[in-house]
Formats: C-alpha cells, structure tokens, sequence
C-alpha cells in the first residue's frame, strides 16, 4: 500500500523536478532579497550625497538614513532568509548543509542585531526630537 | 549572475568609502562615519552571499558581522564613559 502511494508521489513529482522548481524558487527569492538590500544602498547613498554636501547637515539626519538603510537590509535579509529555507528542501550533500547552516546563522545573527540597533537608535532619535521642541519652549 | 552580484557588492564598497568620506566631512566625527562604512560593507557582503555561497566569502560576511558587533559596543560603552562625546562640534566651539 504504502510502496504504491510512493509510486505515485515520484510519478507525479519527480525528484529532478522537485529540485529544478525549487531552485528556481531559490534563485528568484534570493535576487529579490539582493535587489532590495542594492535599492536601499543606492537610495541611502543618494541621500547621504544629499545631505552631506547641503547646507542642512545635522548628525540626526545621517542617522535617519543609517535607519532607512538598516530597515532595507534586514527586508532584504528577511527574503534571503527565506531562500535558505527554501533549499533546505534540496541540498543532497553535508558540506551544502553546513555552508547552508552557517549562512541561515550568519543572516539570522545579523538579522537579530540589526533589528535591535534599529529599534535602540530609533528611541534615541525619538528622545532627541522629543526634548528639542521643550528645549525651545523652555 | 554571480558575475553581476560580484559587481554590485564591489560597487556598494565603494559606495561605502564615498559615503563614509562625506559623512565624515560633514560631521568631523569619525563615530558618526563608522558606523555608515559597516552598513554599506554589511550591505555588500550580503549581495556577495547571495551570489555564490562559498567559505571564505561566509568568513568575509562573518568578519563583517562580528566587527559591526564590536565596534557597535565598543562605541556605545565609550559614549556611556565620555558624555561629551555626543555633544555637537557645533555646541562644543560655542561652549
């Protein structure tokens, strides 16, 4: 019984294609994730540019960008993440596996840090904006 | 493709330095340049692994991470030792 319905599984999802679909899979997630932490790079660079060679230079708006850089790689992070559970689906040989395992905890470490730095400069910044307005009221 | 992502990263680090340069200019505080330089190469090491994942490229990404962690606390504790440190060059001249 069991023999027949794994009969049926390989003839209707053969494992070659099994493998090519979700490498296909693989490779559109993973350039969207390249995509989006490339985008976010060249708007940030842009704005850096911006801000840097204007008048308006405060240290509190190069944070802010450093932010908005931040938020686009842990997105992009986030999709990469993704592919790697994505090829846990096909990887055949344990170097794979180990290469696959290291960067799954290299993109989750730095995912983790990321969003905690995000997190702890955004209170700052709040904090900063805050106490200017009483600052000035005062 | 490999080729292409290897480009990019090659153009986020030099994107890095650029910035890096201006922001520096800009604020005269290496503190506030730093950690800009380590986005970029964060940003260029994850474009290089989603590349062609190999060993030595995981090794640079993880360098990357491992620096980012120790001079995000080394700064942070030398801002808790030197207050004046997060005062403005702006305020700092008037004062």
């Amino acid at each position: 019984m069991s023999s027949s319905a794994a009969g049926l599984a390989i003839d209707v999802l053969p494992e070659n294609v099994l493998r090519d679909v979700v490498d296909v899979l693989v490779r559109l997630v993973e350039a969207a994730g390249a995509a989006i932490i490339v985008a976010g790079a060249v708007v940030a660079f842009v704005q850096f540019l911006r801000v840097g060679l204007g008048r308006r230079r405060s240290e509190r708006e190069f944070v802010s960008i450093r932010l908005k850089l931040g938020r686009f790689l842990t997105l992009g992070l986030e999709f990469q993440l993704a592919g790697d559970l994505l090829r846990t689906a096909i990887s055949p040989s344990f170097n794979e596996i180990g290469q696959l395992a290291a960067i799954a905890a290299i993109r989750t470490a730095l995912n983790y840090f990321l969003s905690r730095e995000i997190a702890k400069e955004r209170a700052e910044v709040d904090a900063a904006s805050d106490a200017a307005p009483r600052q000035s009221a005062s | 493709m490999t080729a292409l992502l290897d480009g990019l990263a090659l153009g986020l680090s030099a994107a890095a330095l650029i910035a890096t340069g201006v922001v520096l200019v800009a604020t005269r505080r290496p503190t506030a340049a730093l950690p800009v330089l380590l986005e970029f190469l964060t940003a260029a090491g994850l474009v290089r692994l989603a590349a062609e994942p190999t060993w030595s490229r995981l090794l640079g990404a993880a360098a990357v991470v491992a620096a980012r962690r120790l001079l995000v606390g080394g700064l942070g504790a030398g801002g808790r030792a030197a207050p004046t440190a997060a005062v403005p060059p702006a305020a700092r001249r008037t004062a």
